[in-house]
């Protein structure tokens, strides 16, 4: 009945827009489609032109891919002490999570799912996300921020571009660090606004997605593109000083179980080199577990390591890629 | 530094402990609420281009000039099955341009050329009226305009035509500026499993 009036309606309106004769009186010859054996002649209704949705299975291995990363990190950092190994873990998960899975579904984003799934009754998220959210968080309250150093892309990135490691003052690096923390909590808040007026400011505004996906918006591409200009002198500007979920990693890896730390030797006080570190995260001698990355740069930087620890340490590669003493 | 050891190790691992639990209740939480596999979907109910009673006469093309790829992973599909294949087929012709000397609309719909029209069946040569025509949507052309689901939707066609995401091509953005910027909410993430059925697909 409805469709009637409208298609009344809608005769009415071509009528009016008409220039005398020179259109067709259209109306609709049919009310069902016609059928292979009404249509004759042999045809076949070919094939819908649909693409199934990346199968389930994928997603998983997104998740254990990321588990694996983690764990491989943890390995080259804590146990081998070894900066390239734990380099090269985070080229890989480059690969994979930047540029094959091109950025989505990432841990940074996910905190805005989790903060709807967690206040909107109706909002729920995956378990592929659930996992992609807390296994990095959970990470870093045993082994620290392994994700930020072997499994962020977006931290893998800037983390290749730091040719001269630069020093930030301290106290503006721990001014700047706060940012993060505002992100965090305006990220929170725009993404649990009911849904007309919900936004993902940290996907909107994620300067490196660009980049893996190659094609964005020429704003965000600039955007990316200052970072890690700036990132050439100054170490991962967007995970010290903008990552919210850099901002939670830190907090928790402040209660670390196992961190970086320098090689006991009895009886001798020892400690890492500040300047060793570009991201500001020793203090004195001591690492801040909260805001280590897990490079390992000071392992490599520090002589007492190469002592112990005869590894295939290629030093002059590691220097090519950013690496060692400034 | 007279910090006594042993008790910031007890506070610590307390800490940590308190930590992991709260981070275990917000899974737990999320857990009993999930749902499994999802991925951003077009309710054709909802679509303005496509839902029987919206009262404008022009195509949205929100899905079009929106998603953050060049080309949009938005692209129209025309289900067979539904297709009414009319000889003056309007999400293919203009049929408000002026008739040609063949008397069929002079100008096509589709803005890029980008639909093939094919006589199909036992072909009658002389009286090109009475045939039946295939409607081919080429998806390298389409950019999920909706200007062809707009001339196709009811009571104008059938309503064989619909835009949907093609998977290959959508890089699934957790926030997706379609579903931002679309004017009915149409565009959202559900569950496969609770996907829209196609409803040309059930009429026909």
């Amino acid at each position: 009945m409805t469709v009637r009036a409208v298609l009344v309606g809608l005769l009415l309106m071509l009528a009016a827009s008409m220039p005398a004769g020179a259109q067709i009186d259209y109306q609709r010859p049919v009310d069902v489609a016609p059928t292979e054996k009404s249509i004759g002649g042999g045809y076949q209704v070919p094939v819908v032109q649909r693409r199934p949705p990346r199968s389930y299975a994928l997603e998983i291995i997104d998740v254990g891919v990321l588990t694996a990363g983690l764990a491989a990190t943890a390995w080259t950092l804590l146990v081998w002490r070894n900066r390239l190994a734990t380099l090269a873990v985070s080229i890989v998960m480059l690969a994979y999570l930047g540029f094959y899975r091109e950025g989505c579904v990432c841990p940074i984003g996910s905190i805005q799912n989790v903060a709807v799934a967690l206040v909107d009754p109706n909002y729920s998220i995956s378990y592929v996300v659930i996992a992609i959210f807390l296994l990095p968080l959970i990470a870093s309250l045993f082994v620290g921020r392994v994700f930020c150093g072997g499994v962020c892309a977006l931290g893998a990135l800037q983390d290749l571009v730091l040719v001269r490691p630069g020093a930030v003052p301290p106290k503006l690096d721990r001014a700047l660090g706060w940012l993060r923390y505002v992100y965090l909590v305006l990220a929170v808040i725009l993404a649990v606004l009911p849904a007309a007026n919900r936004d993902f400011i940290i996907c909107r505004f994620d300067p490196f997605v660009g980049f893996f996906r190659r094609t964005g918006m020429i704003e965000i591409l600039s955007f990316g593109a200052a970072l890690l200009l700036l990132g050439l002198f100054i170490g991962r500007p967007y995970c010290r000083f903008l990552c919210p979920y850099g901002g939670l990693l830190a907090l928790l890896a402040r209660l670390t179980w196992r961190g970086v730390v320098p090689i006991p030797i009895r009886g001798q006080e020892g400690g890492l080199c500040p300047e060793s570190c570009p991201y500001g995260a020793i203090d004195g001698i001591r690492v801040d577990q909260g805001e280590c990355v897990s490079c390992a740069r000071c392992y490599q930087a520090c002589p007492r390591e190469a002592r112990q620890t005869r590894g295939p340490t290629l030093v002059k590669l590691t220097k090519m890629v950013g690496g060692g003493k400034r | 530094m007279k910090d006594d050891p042993s008790r910031r190790d007890v506070l610590t691992t307390a800490a940590r402990v308190s930590a992991l639990l709260g981070l275990g209740a917000v899974g737990a939480y999320m857990v009993r609420k999930t749902m499994a596999h999802d991925g951003w979907q077009i309710d054709p109910e909802l679509c303005v281009n496509s839902h029987v009673g919206a009262a404008e006469l022009v195509a949205c093309q929100k899905c079009a000039t929106t998603c953050v790829l060049q080309l949009s992973a938005v692209r129209a599909v025309n289900n067979h099955a539904g297709c009414g294949r009319c000889y003056i087929c309007p999400a293919y012709f203009d049929v408000k341009s002026a008739v040609g000397p063949d008397g069929l609309p002079s100008e096509k719909a589709c803005p890029r050329d980008a639909i093939r029209r094919v006589a199909i069946g036992e072909i009658d040569p002389g009286d090109m009226a009475n045939n039946y025509y295939e409607y081919q949507i080429d998806e390298k052309l389409c950019n999920g305009c909706g200007i062809c689901v707009m001339g196709c939707k009811e009571p104008a066609g059938l309503g064989s035509i619909r835009l949907e995401v093609r998977y290959d091509l959508c890089v699934d953005c957790n926030r997706c500026s379609i579903a931002q910027t679309c004017p009915t909410d149409a565009y959202e993430r559900i569950p496969f499993d609770k996907s829209k059925p196609v409803v040309a697909a059930e009429r026909a």
